[in-house]
């Protein structure tokens, strides 16, 4: 008897060619720079796909956070106060802030067309950090670098606006 | 008017909370047989899965890493039961030949402290017909006691043989099916599921891990105090005072009364003694509050006082010695689902009201 009989396997497994997908998105992005593909693949196992209609709202500003979140397939758009601040699709992720703190959300994310979307969420950050204490503080660098990046972003846009 | 209410985030808080309730009191209700090893078997995977994770992080496979320790497990009670059993059964035996002895030094205390009322009062009390009320009691509690023993003793091994077996699963596969389940809810109220399941899980095994550490510090210092005093079975006393101290408040009030029967069936009566064992638990008390609460389970369940010895009260009162030990998490967790739908359902009805205004 096959041990891929669908009577027999195990039923919470993810399947593995979205496995393989979103390993090979996440290491292209910054996030995971100096992390093994292993390590990542093995995160990836627990991370949370979810399918969003057009138009429909992932995330309103001041809700309670708490992951981040990687566009798997389709489009979305970051805004505050109703102005635009970002239109992001496939391979890019947005969020990062509730990976680290526990604060309300401070933009909107909505999406434009049908999507995939892939939350990373602190819990299993953190027990992730537990077990590979070397790679999560890799990881919190990383995502430093990121935060420090969009700072200095946001900061540019400012100074340019008051000039 | 009506559909304010109903919009109302403290009337919406309250009716998906009451479901929530509702559906785990009838999931417990369906599982009642097998709630014992289930809660067993939760409390030793709270206490094992770091275990298992230091052996994953050294390149261990989930199955092989779960089997390890399990098999670790089995080993240890296994060690403990071989050791402990012959001392605590020996210890056993004793305290059943001293209880008549108990019984008998109570009672003639009874009839010494009535002589005393008689004479310098002239105040009577029928201490020989309490006696008999007192014994006829004892002996339908005793009866009782033994149906139940060998009733204990059938659902005892039916949890030895389903504990190791649940806990293993639970290590193995209980992050893939907490996921499976988690993933279920709506796209509106999946981050905000997350945050509560891991307040609530977090804090559960913070409480367990504690409350099992403080258990055993227990214990070992009561065993100790009763074994420099003379009192008689030491490490059988300190046993049953650790397990009652996992009933907060109450547990070691009651943990009192067994070492005091003993010290009191010393003929004649040893006051010293006496004190001596309501000393042994006051000191073990005392170290518990002042260090190992503080640094073992502080800020592990965040309740009133009040609220915890009323809870600990009814839900004894309902459901015996397992409901006074499962009190306490219950309350903090029905707490924190509480509080976290709150803030959520609140943050999207303001979020509502700003959009509308």
């Amino acid at each position: 008897m096959s041990a891929q009989h669908p009577l027999w396997q195990n039923l919470f497994r993810p399947r593995e060619d979205r496995i393989s997908e979103v390993t090979d998105m996440w290491m292209a992005t910054p996030l995971f720079d100096k992390i093994s593909t292993r390590e990542c693949r093995d995160l990836v196992k627990t991370m949370h796909p979810r399918h969003y209609k057009a138009g429909e709202t992932v995330f309103s500003s001041g809700d309670i956070g708490a992951s981040i979140v990687l566009i798997r397939s389709g489009a979305i758009e970051i805004k505050a106060a109703d102005k635009l601040l970002a239109e992001l699709s496939a391979g890019d992720f947005f969020g990062e802030v509730a990976l680290i703190v526990d604060e309300p959300r401070t933009a909107d994310a909505i999406t434009t067309e049908e999507s995939e979307l892939i939350f990373f969420l602190r819990s299993d950050l953190e027990e992730w950090v537990k077990r590979s204490p070397r790679s999560g503080a890799q990881f919190m660098l990383n995502i430093a670098s990121v935060l420090a990046a969009r700072l200095r972003h946001t900061n540019i846009l400012l100074s340019l606006q008051n000039n | 008017m009506l559909q304010t209410l109903i919009k109302h985030p403290l009337s919406r808080t309250l009716f998906v909370f009451s479901l929530i309730c509702t559906l785990i009191t009838l999931l417990a209700i369906l599982l009642a047989p097998l709630l014992v090893p289930i809660v067993i078997s939760f409390a030793l995977y709270a206490v094992l899965e770091p275990t298992s994770e230091i052996f994953e992080r050294h390149g261990l496979s989930r199955n092989t890493s779960s089997l390890s320790v399990l098999l670790i497990l089995v080993a240890i009670a296994a060690l403990g039961v071989s050791l402990l059993l012959p001392q605590l059964s020996s210890q056993l035996v004793a305290l059943q030949t001293q209880l008549p002895v108990v019984w008998q030094t109570i009672t003639s205390l009874a009839n010494d402290f009535s002589q005393h009322l008689v004479t310098s009062l002239g105040f009577d009390i029928d201490t020989i017909g309490l006696g008999e009320h007192f014994f006829s009691e004892a002996n339908d509690w005793g009866k009782t006691a033994l149906i139940e023993g060998s009733n204990l003793l059938i659902n005892l091994s039916v949890v030895l043989m389903l504990v190791p077996i649940f806990t293993f699963f639970l290590i193995r596969d209980f992050r893939n099916f907490r996921n499976h389940l988690l993933d279920k809810l709506p796209n509106s109220s999946f981050e905000m599921g997350w945050l509560i399941y891991y307040r609530v899980a977090h804090q559960l095994q913070e409480y367990i891990r504690g409350i099992m550490i403080q258990s055993g510090i227990m214990s070992v210092i009561t065993s100790l105090g009763f074994y420099i005093i003379g009192l008689d079975s030491p490490f059988l006393l300190g046993l049953i005072a650790g397990i009652l101290n996992l009933i907060p408040y109450v547990g070691p009030l009651m943990a009192m009364v067994l070492p005091v029967l003993l010290a009191l069936s010393h003929v004649p009566v040893d006051l010293w003694l006496v004190g001596a064992a309501i000393g042994v638990i006051l000191v073990a008390q005392v170290i518990d509050n002042l260090f190992v609460i503080p640094s073992v389970i502080a800020n592990a369940v965040n309740l009133h006082p009040l609220v915890v010895i009323v809870g600990i009260i009814i839900a004894g009162n309902l459901f015996g010695f397992i409901g006074m030990v499962l009190a306490i998490p219950v309350i903090s967790t029905a707490n924190i689902i509480y509080c976290g739908l709150y803030q959520g359902i609140k943050t999207r009805y303001d979020l509502s009201l700003q959009n509308t205004g």
